[in-house]
């Protein structure tokens, strides 16, 4: 495909962006790679079917450690087939609801498929192809199907419940039902993902003790999500923005597109950006308990994103006009960051952390709070990567009593050197008399020897030898020699 | 229940009032209060609950007849003298703030001791880590080394926190509690600076790179912290011989704290102008010849642009961990109630 000519433009003026997709094109390696010729039909169809669905998620899903790759597979198009039954909204509640609420058994029972989505759901094929998935989910170890059909029970009943629920269908009202819709949809994602990662012993178990970590992971994505697509969400009828936070600002919900009330709006979307941003530090806390360079690269790359998307969307009135998005230089740029190490995320972090703090406004009503919210960011990541180091204290006893152990040690350091030497040199100087006694023993000559060294060390030395001399040696050894 | 005796030094200054209105909180504790200013009668607004002395800390007599009267079980000792302006940033009238702050503190733990009190506690200061000039420090803990200060303050409140913790012995415990600089009603220090700003003229104008984090304290937050190193001494004594960082816990940026505070004043910059730190460095350079030459009080000076150019904010985890402590009331809550007092302080002026 051939790119725009104002695209061209762009990069001409950007080139550190076209730097970084050529760097991402051209150097990435996949951590793990999937081997298609091991791989039946049933689940080619299924990576088919992720590739087909999911856009960004597919690339860091296909990269994942072969123990995870088909269970996290498995898991995402479970749930995309859940969410495809929720939002298809020709299909009328008495029978969505048994679906969504017995989603989990649906995937024991061989060859179920849904053929009721309306025509213009774009993800329908997947459900009419389901027997395929639940063909795969057969196959994997038991503590994951487990797992994901655990969360698929409660991610079914949430989505059942707000079905029936005509008041949220209206929009949501107060920032916890907001919390507990994001929840739902993300939070549990979070939890079952981290839940297969321990279980493929790639994660820390700790991270199953502070719930509230896995929560924010889906929580901060979620939330992005929503605060971005407000215009979109609007467009086909939607609300998610809770009302606790709009009614602040704009008395009716559709105010907020208003032209005349473009400050308001702003002052609105900075609540809803403040509101993600405070799960901010949790999601870099969570990172610091991945140990698998896959694992680390796939939770990384959506969080490093979605708080740059949070930058681009700050302060920002084109929110309210159309889909604000990253550039593609800047998301590339993005994924090589986010698959190293936890540091540079941190750095990817501080960077957004700083832009969103320049273009903080201080007419905003939030101006303080994301003052303080940013700072928290910034604290988090030098708790954990100090840029210092404390300098020493000459005046503690400790540091008193490490500089006379250092003294001590030097001091046996330098005996131990001596020690050494004068063994290895006796071990020479013996071994050599050794060698020399039993030349002796041997019959060695060694007058003869001593005579003929002098000799040539003589003649190298260029001394002038007297003949007398050399005539008494050659007496000599000519005796010697009878 | 019978009250246990709290002697409070300076209990009638800013953190001290605050102190002692915090532990009459608590219902727990009978407070004398020693100040070189009392109040006079009837003009207090604690004056059944606390009883007042007029003591100097720099007399050891009459300091040991008071605190013998009294019988504190702790002492909490506040006291401390704060050189304002171009002082601030150098060693210039050194003597009388060591006299006060060394003297005093070891007037006041050989008292507290001959009296038979348990312990004491005692309000440092983060410049004893944090007034090492032209140095960055960020999220320091209680391992950085104190005594590299190069103010009179921050190596005087050292010294005396270095004496604090030596006196702490099984028989008698003591602690620190090093506090970020304080701001709330009646602050003579921080809001009234930033505000005169706002006449001056200079809300436009960013020293350095504005990207530099600081930390503040809300003095009721200070205050709770005293009320919860005062309770550790008195049971766990897990405090005993420490030294904590105390302040709100959440560091901003020098820059947004001041256009937080001129905000509440119903001011915002209508533009803003980054001056670099080095030009910024300059011009308090000359600010000061000026100052000199005039001998005026400048507004600018070299030790003002290194203060508002670095990044200066501590960890509180020792303090949260240790004394359980938590601020209770947000920085921007916090500045709110300051900065709406101070209003109504200038109306009042004004009136007048």
């Amino acid at each position: 495909m051939m790119p725009s000519p104002s695209t061209m433009l762009y990069y001409v003026f950007h080139p550190n962006e076209l730097r970084s997709i050529i760097q991402w094109k051209v150097w990435h390696n996949p951590v793990h790679e999937r081997n298609e010729a091991t791989e039946c039909e049933s689940l080619k169809r299924c990576f088919h079917f992720l590739n087909l669905t999911s856009r960004s998620f597919a690339t860091v899903i296909l990269e994942l450690h072969p123990n995870l790759l088909v269970p996290v597979t498995l898991f995402y198009l479970v749930l995309r087939g859940l969410d495809t039954v929720e939002d298809d909204m020709t299909i009328p509640l008495s029978k969505k609801e048994p679906i969504l609420r017995n989603f989990q058994d649906v995937l024991d029972q061989d060859g179920w498929n849904f053929q009721e989505n309306g025509p213009d759901e774009k993800d329908r094929q997947l459900l009419v192809e389901f027997n395929v998935v639940i063909e795969e989910f057969k196959k994997i170890k038991p503590v994951y199907r487990d797992i994901i059909k655990d969360i698929t029970k409660r991610m079914g009943n949430g989505m059942a419940d707000y079905a029936n629920n005509a008041e949220f269908n209206a929009g949501v009202n107060t920032i916890q039902d907001y919390e507990l819709y994001c929840h739902y949809v993300a939070g549990l994602v979070g939890e079952g993902c981290t839940r297969l990662f321990v279980e493929a012993g790639l994660a820390n178990e700790a991270l199953l003790k502070k719930p509230e970590l896995m929560e924010s992971m889906g929580q901060f994505l979620q939330q992005v999500n929503i605060t971005r697509d407000i215009k979109e969400d609007q467009d086909d009828g939607r609300r998610f923005w809770p009302k606790e936070i709009w009614s602040k600002h704009v008395d009716n919900f559709d105010d907020l597109f208003k032209p005349e009330n473009k400050e308001k709006a702003l002052n609105a979307s900075s609540e809803m950006i403040l509101t993600a941003l405070t799960r901010a530090d949790d999601c870099l806390y969570y990172l610091a308990g991945l140990r698998e360079q896959s694992v680390f690269n796939f939770c990384a790359i959506p969080q490093s994103m979605a708080i740059a998307t949070l930058e681009v969307c700050f302060q920002n009135y084109a929110l309210f006009q159309k889909n604000v998005k990253i550039t593609k230089g800047e998301a590339c740029q993005l994924m090589v960051e986010s698959t190293q190490n936890l540091q540079l995320v941190c750095e990817v972090f501080r960077r957004y952390a700083r832009k969103i703090a320049k273009k903080n406004n201080p007419h905003d009503p939030n101006f303080l709070k994301i003052s303080v919210t940013l700072g928290r960011i910034e604290q988090f990541i030098e708790s954990i990567f100090p840029s210092q180091k404390p300098p020493v204290d000459n005046k503690s006893p400790a540091s008193v009593e490490e500089a006379e152990r250092k003294r001590k040690e030097d001091h046996e350091a330098k005996w131990d050197l001596i020690y050494m030497f004068t063994a290895v040199a006796g071990t020479v100087i013996v071994i050599t008399f050794i060698m020399l006694f039993v030349a002796w023993l041997a019959g060695a000559r060694f007058d003869i020897a001593y005579y003929q060294f002098k000799e040539e060390l003589g003649k190298l030395l260029g001394y002038n030898t007297g003949p007398a001399q050399v005539t008494e040696v050659h007496v000599a050894s000519d005796k010697s020699e009878l | 229940m019978e009250r246990i005796p709290i002697l409070v030094t300076g209990g009638c200054g800013f953190l001290g009032t605050a102190v002692v209105s915090a532990l009459l909180d608590i219902q727990r504790y009978a407070i004398t209060v020693i100040d070189i200013n009392p109040p006079s009668l009837g003009s207090t607004t604690f004056p059944n609950d606390v009883r007042y002395v007029r003591c100097d800390v720099l007399d050891p007599a009459t300091l040991l007849k008071t605190f013998s009267e009294s019988r504190p079980a702790i002492v909490i000792h506040t006291v401390g003298v704060y050189p304002l302006g171009m002082k601030r940033y150098s060693m210039e009238g050194k003597e009388m703030v060591f006299e006060v702050n060394v003297e005093g503190t070891k007037n006041v733990i050989d008292a507290s001791r001959m009296c038979g009190a348990k312990g004491i506690v005692y309000t440092s200061s983060v410049t004893v880590v944090f007034d090492e000039l032209n140095k960055d420090f960020r999220n320091v803990d209680e391992t950085w080394p104190t005594g590299r200060a190069g103010t009179s303050y921050g190596l005087s409140k050292a010294i005396a926190e270095d004496i604090v913790l030596s006196a702490n012995a099984h028989d008698f415990v003591t602690c620190a509690l090093r506090s970020a600089p304080i701001f709330g009603p009646n602050d003579t220090a921080i809001i009234p600076t930033l505000h005169s700003c706002i006449a001056a003229g200079q809300t436009p104008f960013i020293l350095g790179t504005g990207t530099n984090f600081q930390d503040f304290v809300y003095v009721v937050n200070v205050a709770d912290a005293h009320v919860l190193a005062v309770g550790n001494l008195l049971n766990s004594q897990t405090a005993a011989g420490e030294t904590m960082f105390i302040t709100n816990g959440t560091p901003v940026t020098t820059r947004d704290l001041c256009l937080a505070v001129w905000k509440e004043f119903g001011h915002v910059p209508r533009f803003q102008i980054t001056i670099p730190e080095a030009l910024a460095s300059w011009m308090g350079f000359g600010a000061e010849w000026v100052s000199w030459l005039t001998s005026t009080e400048g507004l600018l000076s070299r030790g003002i642009v290194s203060d508002g150019c670095r990044d200066r904010y501590a960890s509180i985890l020792k303090a949260r961990r240790v004394l359980g402590y938590a601020p209770r009331v947000s920085l921007e809550e916090g500045l709110k109630i300051s900065c709406q007092h101070y209003q109504k302080q200038l109306n009042g002026r004004s009136k007048r």
